[in-house]
């Protein structure tokens, strides 16, 4: 019974930590917090399953696909409702423009696709029991994503210039970095990212609309808890709140574990604003 | 300190009425008695859907304190709603002890939503914008899990029976009524409140913080008034929404109706009380009209915020405030007067030079200031010069408390000047003004220089929140005073204009006449010429001059040499965080490292 | 005929404002018009969907055969996506506004809830296939009228399946975290022990939980011998199934008619994991072991044959609907009237009218119509035209 509970523990972790991932990347090029990443995640299991199942499409390219069509929505939320706003960063419209964008999202999926939880195609066959491939699979993912991402921003020019952006925005742009088509690769970044984690965790969220505010949510936490754009902070956070998610489901039932682990998001941001390995804020006057 | 309220004559002509939240009225009188003239139409659905809006209006008033004018994105509000309807089904229906009358129990759920709306709230102090919309979304869910699972009280999933209101309110017009009379006194409250010092506090913490610190506002105490006024509102709103459903279960307080609320704010527009207003009827009627689109309605919504924010971010209130129209006078000039200021700051007594001893502060490894010493004398302009990066602004920063200097100290007279506390300067008469202008661009200028007086008003939330005599007493004088502050400066035909119409050099004589506002015993004013024209800067030295000639002490960090050189009493020059000379005017410009090291030629 | 969703609400929409702007007319001339509040789109839309086909059909196989008493039916259809709040309000923009002279709805328990009060004190003629007990109150709520078992007679039959057919004597009661979900776990714990049987696991799951197997080990490990289900989440009880096969365990699955929802047949790993699975079911849409329905249904079924789909959604949902557009043109055609008195008192003297889904029967006093006997299992795996094999024990 421990087994299970640390393996989807370690599952549904991985899938938050992919959202908080998600959430830092658009981060980093814009300072911008967008709702969209949950329902990027979302739609990953919902592109993959309509890939998959409906058309018929095999694995690699139905992967392929589906994080191109995230890529591509996350490109569109730049367009449509981050780039319009960076201006006036300080009044915060960006919650607003990514809040509609999100609601957007998920009610045409509701409506085009379905209400009800739709099927996730098994992807490998491989494992059983605990070591099934639906809870190894979201770990692999994050653990692909997390070196990728090492490389891309360690070893290549793109990826350099995506860090240089995170870290200082006017310098990067003083220093002729281009900076509006790196934010829309950021964006298309996080929307693979994102689709990445629903597409890997297909199986265990199953294809619904409904996982977008859910994800959107845990995958906040890891963020929360690990500090804005530290990406280890999000995984460590993550594989944590997943672990304590699925004890407390275990250990006092449905309904008193969301509220335990709001409950405990609330009280850890109130302890530790910036999280456990965030950055101080910055100076003001 | 006694207010003047002898003003000086002013032409009475060209004095803009300052418009409050609530002027003009007719288009409020006008929406009541619309709502109060359904009962003629005989239509019980009619009459359903304006107690609607009247109920969900008792909500979004107190809200719209919290997001339209403190500007914290409180999306999961239904909590509060669900709290407040379910606290007055509970006590009508006595699940926990005798069952109260529907009125005791409706008070009793402001009282608890009061306590909760602080609980809400309390994550806002701590938490950027982002953060803090979603731990109100985690209190929803958290506040939905605990009706479904706290069933002996709650009714769990099958829910609860609604309070019923005693005779006359038990009819549908009776309760149409009811929630017309709260909505109208919950408008007049939340009006109160927005034209109080309160609410521009609110505004200047959204809109320009640092300067909201600067002027005395403390956001916490500020915040959790607000958020116990709306959050007893929102549960007054819950229990008469729970007395038009007639009987509530958890699945009533969805997220839509959560973001209903929230969106009905900001269509209607940041900093208003109308823009809401007509964002909730529209919000509530437009499912009623347009039935076929019912399922697209959460699209609709969305569509609509996206349109919103991108078209037209001011909402509705900036389509229909006559501010952003009205012409500004072209060629007008900035023209000071000496007799404005003379009544404003008067004779006080002369306050007590302010010494700083040693101070150090450093930014990771890097001494920003080392040890500099400085004596401001009242009366006199000091000025303090250096190259880029020299400490000026530090030095500023450490006087008005947002930095803590490691080591050193300060004092004024014989008292210490504690570290840290930027609040807390106010109330010492310190005042400042900043190197980029901190302003609320939507509020007018008047409102803008009022915002600098906040420390001296002594009537409390709740004679503000009523409006009592010692509250609008204060109100006209700050009124007077701030009126005064903006003639000294030069300002006096602008002040009914949006502060974000000025030019950049009326916004620097704005933030002097905001800082006039405490009759400042230290006023620091930093790089207040930067972008003015020649005839400007002259205009500047001879205002800050006549300041200091009564008695101000003025600590003045500029670049340009020859305001320095004309107006300064004594002069500090900074190099390298260290003071490199201090003298007069005469003996700095002669001074050969001064000279080499920063005013070559 | 293939419906669409949206089409049915804007067509639903279109009689309601046609309604709306008609001219007051004689009486005699004027349509019978029937409110029907629907979740039409929304979570939990599928009950809606299929009632609505079924009023669909017999509004238009009434008025075809030239109306009740030459008066057409009008069915004016308001969306509520399952909101008791849109609820309340499409109550009474129907009973002050659209004036319509009965109502039939809503199909959800939280926006029955809502509603029902608002109705009696309008008197509105009201017939609801919700199953809260709560929801018939003669003496509070003369108006209104089930015609589907009560919570009660579905927690009967489910318990006394379990309790007689399978013989389990431990049993884990499983819901979600929704309120339907804990509110009819708790009635129905309180069932079984007040019928002497053990409940020895009890939980609510949340539905999004991603893995069922600590509560499936737990069930397993404190002996239970069935699990009973209360959940309208076919994601969950897909992944119950799935866990249920990969731990080997056979045992049973009893309860809410969600267990039979097509949606889970998509969503079991093997089809094999949806056996020994018995949903609630009803007599009427049951088929014998020679796999026939009753003749009445089955005559229905021919009649429905080529008008209405029945693929995607349960043959007793359209019969149900078919039955309350049939119960109100049958007040109106006795009576000759519209009022409401009329309407009620029509109803509170039915006595076993034969209707396709079920046989009702009202009294001033009793309002529950429906027949205890007729709520039946059926095995959750055998859907074919909507209708399912009875479980095994029939």
């Amino acid at each position: 019974m421990l087994a299970s509970i640390i393996a989807s523990g370690l599952a549904v972790g991985a899938i938050y930590a992919l959202i908080g991932i998600t959430y830092n990347t658009m981060f980093a090029t814009s300072r911008v917090m967008s709702f969209t990443a949950g329902q990027l995640g979302m739609l990953g299991g919902v592109f993959g399953s309509l890939f998959m199942l409906r058309l018929g499409v095999p694995l690699l390219p139905a992967l392929l696909l589906t994080l191109a069509c995230c890529a591509l929505v996350g490109v569109l939320t730049e367009i449509v409702a981050v780039r319009p706003v960076l201006n006036s960063l300080e009044q915060h419209l960006y919650v607003l423009t990514t809040l509609a964008v999100a609601l957007l999202i998920q009610h045409t999926t509701a409506m085009e696709w379905s209400t009800e939880p739709q099927p996730f195609p098994r992807l490998t066959n491989i494992g059983s029991g605990v070591l099934d491939e639906k809870y190894w699979l979201p770990v692999a993912a994050c653990v692909v994503t997390i070196l990728g991402l090492e490389y891309l921003y360690r070893r290549t020019l793109v990826g350099r210039a995506f860090v240089a952006i995170a870290e200082d925005n006017f310098a990067a742009r003083a220093l002729g970095l281009p900076e509006r088509n790196l934010r829309m690769a950021s964006y298309a970044l996080a929307g693979a990212i994102g689709a990445l984690a629903g597409f890997a965790g297909g199986q265990l969220l199953l294809a619904f609309f409904a996982n977008g505010p859910l994800l959107n949510f845990y995958g906040f936490i890891p963020v929360a808890l690990g500090g804005l754009g530290n990406n280890r902070g999000a995984v460590i956070g993550g594989i944590l709140l997943g672990l304590f998610q699925q004890a407390a489901n275990f250990l006092v039932g449905g309904i008193f574990s969301s509220v335990a682990v709001f409950t405990l998001f609330i009280i850890v941001l109130l302890a530790a604003p910036q999280g456990m390995f965030g950055a101080q804020a910055a100076r003001r006057v | 300190m006694s207010a003047t309220t002898d003003t000086v004559p002013l032409r009475a002509g060209i004095l803009p009425k300052v418009a409050g939240p609530l002027s003009p009225l007719w288009p409020f009188l006008l929406l009541l008695a619309i709502a109060a003239a359904v009962p003629l139409t005989g239509n019980a659905y009619w009459g359903l859907i304006a107690t609607r809006m009247a109920i969900y209006w008792v909500l979004v008033t107190g809200l719209n304190l919290i997001v339209g004018y403190a500007g914290q994105l409180a999306i999961g509000y239904v909590a509060l709603l669900s709290v407040g309807a379910y606290t007055t089904s509970v006590l009508a229906a006595g699940n926990v002890a005798a069952p109260l009358p529907a009125f005791a129990a409706l008070g009793c759920a402001g009282v608890v939503g009061a306590v909760f709306g602080v609980i809400v709230g309390l994550p806002a102090l701590r938490l950027r914008t982002f953060y803090f919309a979603m731990t109100t979304l985690g209190f929803a869910t958290i506040v939905n899990q605990i009706t479904l699972a706290w069933q002996d009280v709650t009714g769990g999933g099958i829910g609860i029976t609604g309070p019923e209101m005693p005779a006359p309110f038990d009819t549908t017009w009776g309760l149409l009524y009811l929630c017309l009379g709260f909505a109208v006194v919950c408008t007049w409250l939340t009006a109160n409140v927005a034209r109080s010092r309160f609410g521009r506090a609110l505004v200047a913490v959204r809109d320009a913080e640092v300067a909201a610190e600067a002027s005395g506002i403390r956001k916490p105490r500020l915040l959790v008034l607000v958020f116990m006024l709306a959050g007893a509102l929102a549960a007054i709103a819950g229990g008469l929404f729970a007395t038009l459903q007639t009987y509530i279960t958890p699945d009533a307080f969805t997220f839509d109706l959560s973001l209903l609320f929230f969106i009905a704010i900001l269509i209607g527009g940041r900093g208003s009380i109308l823009g809401p207003l007509l964002g909730t009827v529209i919000l509530t009627l437009l499912p009623e009209i347009a039935a076929p689109l019912a399922s697209w309605s959460t699209s609709l919504y969305a569509v609509l915020l996206l349109v919103i924010v991108l078209a037209m971010p001011g909402g509705i209130a900036a389509m229909i405030d006559p501010r952003s129209r009205r012409k500004l006078p072209a060629n007008r000039v900035i023209a000071p007067r000496a007799e404005a200021l003379d009544t404003l700051l008067g004779q006080r007594t002369v306050p007590e030079p302010m010494r700083l001893l040693g101070i150090v502060l450093a930014f990771g490894g890097v001494r920003a200031i080392d040890g500099v010493d400085l004596t401001v004398a009242p009366g006199q302009v000091h000025g303090l010069i250096g190259p880029n990066g020299s400490g000026k602004t530090t030095t500023l920063n450490v006087i008005s408390g947002y930095y803590r200097p490691e080591s050193g100290g300060m004092a004024i007279g014989a008292a210490p000047l504690p570290a840290g506390d930027p609040e807390g300067r106010a109330a010492l008469r310190i005042a400042r003004t900043f190197q980029t202008p901190r302003l609320i661009g939507e509020a007018s200028v008047l409102e803008n220089v009022m915002i600098g007086g906040t420390v001296d008003g002594t009537a409390g939330f709740a004679e503000a929140l009523f409006s009592l005599p010692r509250q609008r007493a204060e109100e006209r004088d700050l009124e007077a005073r701030a009126r005064l502050a903006l003639a000294a400066v030069g300002l006096a035909d602008l002040a009914g204009a949006r502060a974000d119409r000025l030019q950049h050099s009326e916004l620097r004589f704005m933030e002097i006449a905001r800082a006039l506002m405490l009759r400042p015993s230290f006023l620091l004013l930093d790089e207040p010429a930067a972008g003015l024209s020649t005839e400007e800067i002259r205009r500047l030295g001879a205002l800050v001059r006549a300041i200091s000639r009564h008695g101000t002490g003025v600590l003045l960090v500029e670049h340009h040499a020859d305001l320095i050189f004309d107006i300064c009493d004594q002069v500090t020059v900074l190099n390298l965080g260290k003071v490199l000379a201090a003298g007069t005017p005469a003996e700095i410009r002669v001074h050969k490292e001064v000279v080499s090291a920063y005013l070559g030629a | 005929m293939k419906i669409t969703r949206r089409a049915l609400a804007l067509g639903g929409t279109g009689l309601a404002v046609g309604a709306s702007l008609s001219r007051p007319a004689l009486a005699q001339n004027e349509p019978i018009r029937i409110g029907w509040l629907a979740a039409l789109t929304g979570p939990s839309s599928a009950p809606a969907v299929g009632f609505n086909r079924g009023v669909l059909f017999a509004a238009e196989a009434l008025n075809a055969a030239g109306g009740v008493k030459g008066r057409r039916i009008e069915i004016i259809t308001r969306d509520t996506q399952g909101d008791p709040t849109k609820a309340v309000n499409a109550t009474q923009e129907m009973i002050s506004q659209l004036r319509v002279n009965a109502i039939w709805g809503p199909t959800n328990s939280g926006e029955s809830l809502a509603v029902t009060a608002i109705m009696a004190r309008a008197k509105m003629p009201n017939i609801h296939p919700c199953v809260v007990d709560t929801l018939i109150d003669p003496r509070r709520y003369p108006n209104a009228f089930r015609i589907s078992p009560s919570n009660t007679q579905w927690d009967d039959a489910v318990r006394n399946y379990c309790m007689q057919r399978i013989n389990a004597k431990k049993v884990a009661v499983i819901g979600d975290t929704t309120g339907y979900g804990v509110s009819a776990a708790n009635a129905s714990v309180a069932g079984f022990q007040r019928a002497g049987a053990e409940v020895v696991y009890k939980a609510n799951i949340d539905a999004t939980q991603p893995d069922m197997t600590p509560d499936m080990l737990r069930a397993r490990n404190a002996g239970a011998e069935a699990i009973v289900i209360w959940s309208v989440t076919t994601g969950m009880i897909a992944r119950m199934l799935n866990t249920r096969a990969t731990m080997n365990w056979d045992v049973p699955f009893v309860g809410h008619p969600s267990l039979s929802s097509g949606e889970i047949g998509s969503l079991i790993e093997r089809p094999q994991n949806w056996e020994k699975v018995y949903a609630i079911g009803y007599r009427s849409c049951s088929r014998d072991a020679a796999g026939n329905l009753p003749p009445r249904t089955a005559e229905l079924v021919q009649r429905l044959s080529g008008k209405v789909n029945l693929q995607d959604t349960l043959l007793w949902w359209v019969a149900c609907a078919i039955d309350a557009v049939n119960l109100v043109a049958r007040a109106v055609d006795a009576t000759g009237s519209t009022a409401n008195e009329a309407i009620i008192g029509n109803w509170n003297a039915t006595r076993e009218y034969p209707g396709f889904y079920g046989t009702y029967t009202w009294s001033p006093t009793e309002h529950n119509g429906y027949p205890t006997d007729e709520v039946v299992m059926s095995a959750a795996n055998t859907a074919r035209d909507g209708a399912f094999a009875l479980a095994p024990g029939y």
